[in-house]
């Protein structure tokens, strides 16, 4: 038997990216995951479950196994041919795997998106009316004396980063329980809500009106009202005190925010509040980005097309425009017609309209497990598990890019996601010559 | 391997070797100038056209997060600047922070061909790596920042030479950075306590230590490690009326510190424009006191000989600042009041690089006022080698208007002309208007090619168009005899924003703006060897900072071979002198 411990290795689950890792692998096998949240420990100890066993073309209703070639040829047989693709996902792999997505949308003249766009698409929207003051995680814990999540439940979806992040000491704050306070601000009290110091109960789809008074009350203006969103003014006024008086403070959003009426609008508010703050004291903020790498599919997307996200390339430039080229859009206007997702679920996610599409076009779906995309796909291509199984590199959600390390290796034949885009990029290259 | 070439009839400069304007043959095999090659090589007669060294730009923000946050926020900057795909080229967008390829693709065009990201936050170092996979058609070298960084306070207040010149050892080697940049010491720092520390003398919050110290000390641990490139400064106090006095109380300085092995210049003083602000006798510091200090800072210069500086020449229209600098960015933020971006994890542990878009304005007195400077400047310098063009691009105009930059240092005719509808503080707070001197194409070839080569220590194969250079070359389509450029300023511009001919290591990568994709031609780094006792002590000290103060792991902080080995062009230096 083969024994090996892996350290420093990162964590390919959410946008914390937490790269303390410990794991030992016996007989090419993950035993155990030291210092993992319980999610950590379910990612890495089963990664080997969910696995097709070999790539798949759907004829008339049924998956039949066949070789990669086979499958690739199909893939790229349904490319060539597609008048609309649609180049979906990329938050769950590494970045290598984007630059051949992209180059597969540019040559096919498709669109190219990620799942930030019904995630995060907002806060970049937001950040595009306003620009960011951006927090980053360290300077969090050294100097923030108050923390605020908004919308966001970092006990259940980020375990660890209340712990690593927002409870732990830094340089400047020596006793977090006396020094920093944390606020939680959500329509229901979520876990995170339970163990805050301060609960900020507000009513469902007011965020807008609650952050907009915020920042009216901080300016000076008199509000002739009781209350907004079920907070009073005299409420908010106290918090604004408290914003203004602190040395370093910090918003957390999640899609609380990003995703309840008012979205970019939303971000937007917070973005100028957050601005109109820093003429008192040091304010900045972070989104909770979800999936590992969707803060990495933004920057590659950002430097190889000059865009964040909804990138179309029909006209042989990328163009830019969420509503028209994000994914759920094109879909439920019945506009794609042929998709090829790549490391996401869609088929899990996309609200009906888009799904009806889904099911009258070629899916062309590449993940390491089986999921909901795979039952609807007509070409199924396992991969290895990057940051498992293969390397590559990731975004935290602070933008702090980290190596992902190979630490067992894939099932046989099962290539890097990077290695079958590029060889259907090859093959596509070829044909449409 | 690149076809053997030979070029002949051009009509050369090459100043590094003292030609001006002879007509003469270049061949090229192997990715090299070489004296001659055999009969079967590849022969373009250029007919007396222009032929010069590729250039070479020593600052300008290509890649890294500062960029990325930038082209991320800013889709109305790309969309009226579409870039379709090409049989050899990939699709993209400019204008002012265009994507990578077409950054590339542009300065190809340009005839440029090393570029220099002059400010890299190490430990995003991964990210610039990977960036540079996609940046196509360029040599290019990463500065990292050393200058609000908790471990160089720590070594500065310690008076730990050793251990700062360690620190910055271990830096370039293990992110694969070319040089030390600086950027506002300790300025940055103090911002993140919520002081806006802009005295040079001032105290950096809870280490004793000032700016000018910091400055000091790297400078020193730059020359003590004998980096090939000097010590590339942005001051404390950037972008305020009056900063003259400061930038060259900061400049004076560092005059006690003597060059590795005698060499005379141990500061390159980076986007001039910003910092040699004077304001009018006896007023105060409002913008409405503005006047050029450009012509002061020359004289200063001119008697001064310890330092280098590039123009950071303003060219009006949109621009998009950015810099880690990021209290000067809220400043100017506070000024516009339109979009502005802090990204804080940039310089770990505290500091800020920001982004500010903005539109330089000639009918606006503080915008016309800042243009004269850079000119004012570089047309009183005697010596051209230590003043470099550029437009710190993004950050006072896209690198794309440097044919504009050269037009109004080689064309009296064409700055008035500019001049001409421009806010009246352009003629009287800057005795622009009454230079006449006109730089000539040698003066052009030294500040674009020599000299930034020089300055960063690359001019062994860069710059020049000796026996033993890399192939790049530039070839303009103008026989210089026969047109008065100086009369004719349009037809510099036409020049030189389209090469006939761009070669790069041997390759021809554009003709007549048509460009070929070659991928990245590689990135310069150097790698300090230490003695093994400094090594050993270096590495034990900055695991321990690095795993307190960093958020993330000592052992993930260097960029992993797989995403260099490819790309990167190692120079070892021999740094085992620096006592442990």
């Amino acid at each position: 038997m083969t024994e090996e411990i892996h350290e420093h290795i990162t964590c390919v689950f959410c946008g914390c990216l937490c790269d303390d890792i410990q794991l030992k692998v016996q007989d090419n096998k993950i035993v155990d995951n030291k210092n993992g949240c319980a999610i950590s420990k379910a990612k890495f100890l089963h990664h080997t479950e969910d696995r097709p066993a070999a790539p798949t073309i759907r004829e008339n209703g049924t998956a039949k196994e066949v070789t990669l070639d086979a499958a690739i040829s199909k893939a790229v047989d349904l490319i060539a041919n597609s008048k609309r693709l649609l180049v979906y996902g990329l938050s769950s792999t590494e970045n290598d795997a984007h630059r051949e997505a992209y180059k597969i949308a540019e040559a096919a003249g498709g669109v190219v998106d990620n799942t930030s766009s019904v995630c995060h698409g907002p806060t970049i929207m937001g950040a595009q009316e306003s620009g960011e003051p951006a927090a980053a995680l360290a300077e969090v814990r050294h100097r923030s004396d108050l923390v605020i999540y908004w919308g966001s439940n970092p006990q259940f979806a980020h375990p660890r980063h209340m712990n690593l992040h927002t409870r732990a000491a830094g340089e400047y704050i020596k006793d977090p329980k006396k020094e920093r306070k944390i606020w939680v601000v959500d329509i229901r009290k979520t876990i995170s809500a339970g163990i805050a110091d301060k609960y900020i109960r507000i009513s469902p789809g007011s965020d807008l009106e609650v952050l907009s008074a915020i920042r009216a009350v901080l300016r000076g203006k008199a509000l002739d009202i009781a209350e907004v969103g079920g907070v009073t003014i005299k409420e908010i006024a106290d918090l604004v005190e408290r914003m203004k008086s602190v040395k370093y403070g910090v918003l957390f959003f999640g899609l609380g925010l990003t995703q309840s009426k008012g979205r970019y609008h939303n971000i937007d508010a917070a973005i100028r509040l957050i601005q109109d703050l820093n003429a008192y004291t040091k304010w900045s903020m972070m989104p909770m980005r979800g999936h590992y790498n969707v803060a990495g599919a933004n920057k590659t997307s950002t430097w190889q097309t000059g865009y964040p996200y909804a990138v179309d390339y029909s006209r042989s430039y990328p163009r830019y425009q969420p509503g028209e080229f994000t994914a759920v859009d094109l879909l439920a206007r019945g506009e794609a017609d042929v998709l090829l997702n790549i490391a996401a679920d869609p088929a899990a996610h996309f609200p009906r309209a888009a799904l009806q599409r889904m099911g009258k076009i070629p899916i062309i779906n590449i993940d390491p497990k089986q999921n909901m995309t795979s039952l609807l796909a007509t070409v199924n291509i396992p991969t290895a598990i990057a940051g498992i199984e293969c390397d590559g590199a990731a975004v935290r959600m602070d933008g702090l890019p980290l190596y992902l390390k190979k630490v067992v290796e894939p099932p046989e034949n099962f290539l890097p996601d990077r290695d079958v885009l590029r060889m259907i990029y090859d093959e596509l290259r070829r044909v449409m010559k | 391997m690149s076809k053997d070439t030979i070029l002949t009839n051009g009509r050369v400069y090459d100043p590094m070797h003292g030609i001006e304007g002879e007509v003469m043959d270049i061949c090229m095999s192997d990715g090299k100038i070489v004296e001659k090659v055999n009969g079967s090589a590849k022969k373009i007669d250029l007919k007396r056209r222009l032929v010069m060294a590729g250039g070479v730009d020593m600052h300008s923000h290509i890649v890294g997060s500062k960029v990325g946050f930038g082209r991320a926020m800013c889709p109305e900057d790309h969309r009226k600047d579409p870039v379709p795909k090409t049989k050899y080229t990939r699709g993209g967008v400019g204008y002012t922070m265009p994507n990578s390829y077409v950054i590339g693709y542009r300065y190809s065009a340009m005839g440029y061909t090393t570029v220099i990201e002059p400010a890299l936050p190490a430990l995003k170092g991964l990210g610039s790596w990977e960036e540079m996979e996609d940046l196509p058609n360029l040599n290019s070298g990463l500065l990292p920042l050393f200058c609000n960084s908790m471990i160089t306070f720590d070594y500065v207040k310690r008076r730990d030479l050793s251990g700062l010149a360690a620190f910055i050892a271990w830096t370039l080697r293990s992110v694969g950075g070319l040089g030390v940049k600086v950027v506002n010491p300790g300025g940055t720092y103090a911002w993140a306590h919520g002081v806006d520390l802009r005295d040079p003398n001032g105290e950096v919050p809870g280490w004793g230590i000032t700016p000018k110290e910091i400055m000091h000390y790297l400078c020193e641990a730059t020359e003590a490690l004998g980096l090939p490139h000097v010590m590339h400064y942005h001051p404390n106090n950037l972008g305020r009326v009056g900063n003259v006095e400061t930038t060259i109380e900061q400049l004076d300085s560092i005059r006690d510190i003597k060059g590795y092995h005698g060499r005379k210049h141990i500061c390159h003083l980076t986007h001039m424009s910003f910092e040699a602000l004077s304001s009018v006798e006896g007023a105060g510091t409002d913008w409405a006191d503005i006047e050029s200090g450009g012509l002061k800072f020359a004289k200063y210069m001119n008697k001064n000989k310890h330092f280098t500086a590039d123009m950071g020449q303003i060219t009006f229209g949109p621009a998009t600042t950015m810099t880690g600098d990021g209290p000067f960015e809220f400043y100017l933020y506070q000024l516009t009041h339109g979009k502005w971006t802090n990204i804080n994890v940039d310089v770990e542990l505290p500091g800020g690089a920001g982004i500010v878009p903005y539109t330089y304005n000639p009918k606006a007195a503080g915008n016309s006022v800042q243009w004269t400077i850079p000119l004012e400047f570089a047309l009183n310098v005697d010596d051209v080698w230590r003043c470099i063009v550029s437009t710190d691009h993004p950050n006072a105009g896209p690198f794309t208007k440097y044919p504009l930059v050269f037009s109004w240092l080689m064309s009296k005719k064409q700055r008035d002309i500019w001049m001409e509808d421009m806010h009246k503080f352009a003629h009287e707070r800057s005795i622009l208007s009454t230079i006449e001197r006109e730089w000539s194409l040698n003066e052009l070839a030294i500040s674009t090619r020599a000299a930034p080569a020089k300055i960063l220590g690359i001019e062994k194969s860069k710059g020049h168009l000796g026996v033993g250079a890399d192939a790049d070359v530039a070839v303009y389509d103008v026989d210089v005899t026969k047109v008065d450029l100086a009369k004719n300023p349009e037809k510099i511009i036409k020049t030189f924003s389209t090469s006939y001919l761009t070669f790069l290591g041997g390759k021809q990568v554009s003709k007549k703006g048509n460009v070929k994709d070659t991928g990245n031609e590689g990135v310069m780094t150097v790698h300090p060897q230490l003695n093994e006792d400094l090594w050993k002590r270096i590495n034990k000290e900055l695991e321990k900072k690095m795993n307190a103060w960093y958020s993330h792991s000592f052992y993930n902080y260097p960029v992993p071979e797989r995403y260099r080995a490819h790309l990167e062009k190692k120079v070892k230096i021999d740094s085992t002198s620096v006592a442990a």
